[in-house]
C-alpha cells in the first residue's frame, strides 16, 4: 500500500508541475511584443539569422498548439528559460542561479529558527492555556499575523540600523570592502544578515506558534491524553510522549502548505534590506518589465512549493500510517 | 386539531418577524464577543475616513499643494509629520484609507463571487464537472498565488494601457483588483463546495426537485440562502487577505502614485530612503493603519465564524 501512496503523491505533483508549465506558456503568449523578440531580449542589433534561429528553436513559425507548446516544454525541461531584457541578453537560468544562494541562506535559516521557536512557544501556550505566556504570546502572534513582513523589516531597520547603528542598513556585504581573512568576510555577511533574518523569523514565529497552539489544544482533548493522565503519568511525560508527537504532525504539514505564502513575504522582506536574492531580483525585473526573468522566477518558485508540499505529504504518510489509504 | 389558514399578508408578516428575530439573535450573540466588537469599532472608524476623506483632511495634497517642508517630524501643524515632498502624512494616510479599502472591497467581491459560483456548481452538479473544477482549485491552492499576481499585474496593465479611468477608479488600480481576484478564490470555492455537498443530500433539496425545480432555481433559491452565513464569514477573512496583498503589490511598485494606497505610501517612503534617514513618521501612520485594519478583520472574522457556524457553539 505504501508504494501506491507514494506513487499517487508523485503523480499528482507531476501533474501540478505540468499545469504550472502550461500556465507559464499561456502567460508567455499574453506578454506584449512578439515572442521571438521577447526570447532574444530587447536587443536592437539582432541579426536576421539569430531571429530565424530563435523562431526554429521555439517552433514559432509553426502552429501554437501543439508544436509551439511542445517546443516550449522541451526548452523548459532543458533549463532554457529565454533571455533577460536587462542583463544584456544573459540566459534567465543564469540570472536566477546567481540570486538563489542568498535567498536560500536567508530563508533556510529563518525557517529553522522559526520552526524551533514558533513550535516551542505554541506548544507551551497550548499546554498552559489561559496562562500568562499564552495570553501575551497570543496577542503578539495575532499582531504579527496582521503585519506584512516588510513592515516588520522597516521597523527593525529604523530602530536597530538607523537609530542605534548596530547593523548595516542594506545589502549582503559592505560595498568595496576587502577582507583580511575568510572569517572577516563571514562576520560581515552575518552582520548584514542579522536584521533580514530577524524580520523573516519574527514574521514566521507568529504564524507557527498560532498553528502549534491550536494543534496542541486539539490534541489535549483526545482520549489517549486523558488515558495517559489517568495512568498517573507526570505532566511533562504526558506532554512529551503523548500529546506532542501527535500535535506536531498537523502543524508540520501546515508549515509545508504555508511555504507558498512565505515565498510571497520573502520577496517584500528582501526589498526592504536590499538583500541580493530572488526577491530583490523580482523587484528589479518588475521595474524594468523584464518579463522572461519574472516568468523564470514564477516557474522556479511554484515548482519549489510543489516539491516542498510533496515532501511534506510523503513525510506525513511515513509518520502517520492512517493517511496511507 | 384545526389548521390555521394564513392569508398571504399574514404569512409575509410572520416571515419578516422571524427574520427580524434571527437578526436580533445574531446581534445579541455577536455583541457578546468582545474581540468582535472591538474589530467592528475599528472598521467603522476606518470606513468613515474612507467614505469622506475630504471632509476630514481636505483634498489629497500633491507636490504642488503640499503644505509643509521636506520630511518634517511631527509637530502641532502636521501631527503626523510630512513626506519628502512636504505633503502632510495625515492627509496622505486618510486618503490612502479610501484607496486601500476600495481595492480591498472590490477584490473581495470578485474573489468571493468567483469562489461561490464555482463552489456551488462544483458541489451541486458533481460528477466530472466537480472533478475538473476541484483539480483547478487545488492547483490554485498549491500555487504561490502572490507571485502569480505579481507577474499578472504588469501583463494585464500593459495589455490595457494603464491610463484612464472607469467609474472614477484608475485602470491601474482595477488591474490590481483583477489580479487579486483571479488568484485568491480557491479557498472560498473549497469551503462553499463542501457545504453545498452536505446541503445537496438534505430533504428540502429533494422536495424542491420533486415539485419540478430546475438546477439553477435550486442553486439560487435553496442552496445559496443556506450558505450565505459561510459566505459572510469567509468574505471578512478574504478582505483581510486582499488588503495585505494589495499592500504588498503596491509596496513592490505596482501601485499608482496618483491614487496612493497605504502600500504605495510605504513604497514612496522606501524610494525616499525614509528608513535610512530615520523618518519613522513616514512609516508609522500607513503601517499602523494596515495592521489595525487587518487585525480588525481577523477579529471580526473569528467572532463571526464562532457565532454563525452552528458546530462551534458551546466550544471555546
Amino acid at each position: 500500500m505504501a508504494n501506491r501512496y507514494i506513487l499517487r503523491q508523485v503523480a499528482q505533483a507531476a501533474l501540478t508541475i505540468m499545469m504550472i508549465v502550461l500556465l507559464n506558456f499561456i502567460l508567455f503568449r499574453m506578454m506584449p511584443g512578439s515572442p521571438e523578440r521577447i526570447l532574444l531580449g530587447r536587443n536592437p542589433n539582432v541579426t536576421a539569422e539569430a531571429l530565424q534561429q530563435t523562431k526554429e528553436r521555439w517552433g514559432l513559425d509553426k502552429p501554437l498548439l501543439p508544436d509551439q507548446f511542445v517546443a516550449y516544454v522541451v526548452a523548459t525541461a532543458q533549463g532554457d528559460l529565454g533571455y533577460s531584457y536587462v542583463y544584456r541578453g544573459k540566459p534567465v537560468a543564469d540570472v536566477l542561479a546567481e540570486r538563489i544562494g542568498p535567498t536560500l541562506l536567508l530563508f533556510g535559516l529563518a525557517e529553522l529558527i522559526a520552526i524551533v521557536a514558533g513550535l516551542s512557544i505554541g506548544a507551551y501556550s497550548g499546554w498552559r492555556r489561559g496562562g500568562a505566556v499564552d495570553y501575551v504570546g497570543n496577542g503578539i502572534s495575532l499582531i504579527l499575523y496582521s503585519m506584512p513582513y516588510f513592515l516588520i523589516g522597516m521597523g527593525l531597520l529604523v530602530i536597530f540600523a538607523t537609530g542605534l547603528g548596530w547593523f548595516p542598513t542594506y545589502g549582503m556585504v559592505t560595498p568595496g570592502a576587502t577582507y583580511a581573512s575568510t572569517w572577516d568576510h563571514v562576520v560581515d555577511i552575518l552582520a548584514h544578515l542579522a536584521l533580514p533574518l530577524a524580520c523573516v523569523a519574527i514574521g514566521l514565529i507568529g504564524q507557527y506558534s498560532i498553528l502549534m497552539r491550536a494543534s496542541v489544544v486539539e490534541t489535549m482533548n483526545d482520549d489517549y491524553v486523558t488515558t495517559a493522565r489517568a495512568k498517573g503519568l507526570t505532566d511533562g511525560r504526558v506532554l512529551r510522549h503523548h500529546a506532542l508527537p501527535n500535535a506536531l504532525l498537523p502543524a508540520v504539514t501546515l508549515i509545508a502548505v504555508n511555504i507558498g505564502y512565505v515565498v510571497a513575504g520573502a520577496i517584500t522582506a528582501e526589498k526592504v534590506f536590499n538583500w541580493p536574492g530572488l526577491g530583490t531580483l523580482t523587484v528589479e525585473a518588475l521595474e524594468a518589465r523584464d518579463f522572461p526573468v519574472l516568468q523564470g522566477i514564477f516557474l522556479l518558485l511554484s515548482i519549489s512549493v510543489v516539491v516542498a508540499n510533496l515532501i511534506a505529504d510523503l513525510l506525513y504518510g511515513r509518520l502517520d500510517p492512517r493517511v496511507r489509504t | 386539531m384545526t389548521t390555521q389558514v394564513l392569508t398571504a399578508g399574514q404569512l409575509r408578516r410572520q416571515r419578516l418577524a422571524l427574520r427580524a428575530q434571527g437578526w436580533r439573535d445574531f446581534v445579541r450573540r455577536f455583541s457578546r464577543r468582545r474581540e468582535g466588537v472591538i474589530g467592528v469599532a475599528i472598521l467603522a472608524l476606518f470606513t468613515l475616513l474612507a467614505l469622506a476623506p475630504v471632509f476630514f483632511v481636505g483634498p489629497l495634497e500633491t507636490a504642488v499643494t503640499a503644505s509643509g517642508g521636506r520630511l518634517e517630524p511631527p509637530s502641532p501643524t502636521h501631527i503626523f509629520g510630512t513626506d519628502e515632498l512636504g505633503r502632510d502624512m495625515l492627509n496622505l494616510t486618510v486618503h490612502g484609507t479610501r484607496i486601500s479599502l476600495m481595492i480591498g472591497f472590490l477584490a473581495t467581491v470578485v474573489t468571493v463571487s468567483v469562489g461561490v459560483v464555482l463552489g456551488v456548481i462544483s458541489g451541486f452538479v458533481g460528477g466530472r464537472t466537480d472533478t475538473i473544477l476541484m483539480r483547478i482549485t487545488d492547483f490554485f491552492l498549491v500555487l504561490p498565488t502572490f507571485v502569480l499576481a505579481l507577474v499578472l499585474t504588469p501583463i494585464i496593465r500593459d495589455a490595457l494601457g494603464g491610463g484612464g479611468e472607469i467609474f472614477g477608479i484608475r485602470v491601474s488600480l482595477l488591474v490590481i483588483v483583477v489580479a487579486i481576484g483571479i488568484t485568491s478564490w480557491a479557498s472560498t470555492a473549497r469551503i462553499i463546495r463542501s457545504q453545498t455537498l452536505s446541503l445537496r443530500g438534505r430533504a428540502f433539496v429533494d422536495r424542491a426537485r420533486v415539485i419540478g425545480a430546475g438546477p439553477v432555481h435550486t442553486m439560487m433559491r435553496h442552496i445559496l440562502p443556506n450558505v450565505i452565513n459561510l459566505i459572510v464569514a469567509n468574505a471578512v477573512l478574504v478582505f483581510a487577505g486582499a488588503v495585505l496583498t494589495e499592500t504588498a503589490l503596491s509596496y513592490l511598485g505596482l501601485g499608482d502614485p496618483f491614487q496612493p494606497s497605504w502600500g504605495q505610501i510605504l513604497n514612496a517612503a522606501d524610494q525616499a530612503g525614509a528608513p535610512g534617514l530615520g523618518a519613522w513618521w513616514y512609516l508609522v501612520p500607513p503601517g499602523a493603519s494596515i495592521v489595525l485594519v487587518v487585525l480588525a478583520f481577523t477579529l471580526v472574522g473569528g467572532a463571526l465564524d464562532d457565532v454563525l457556524s452552528p458546530k462551534r457553539t458551546g466550544r471555546k
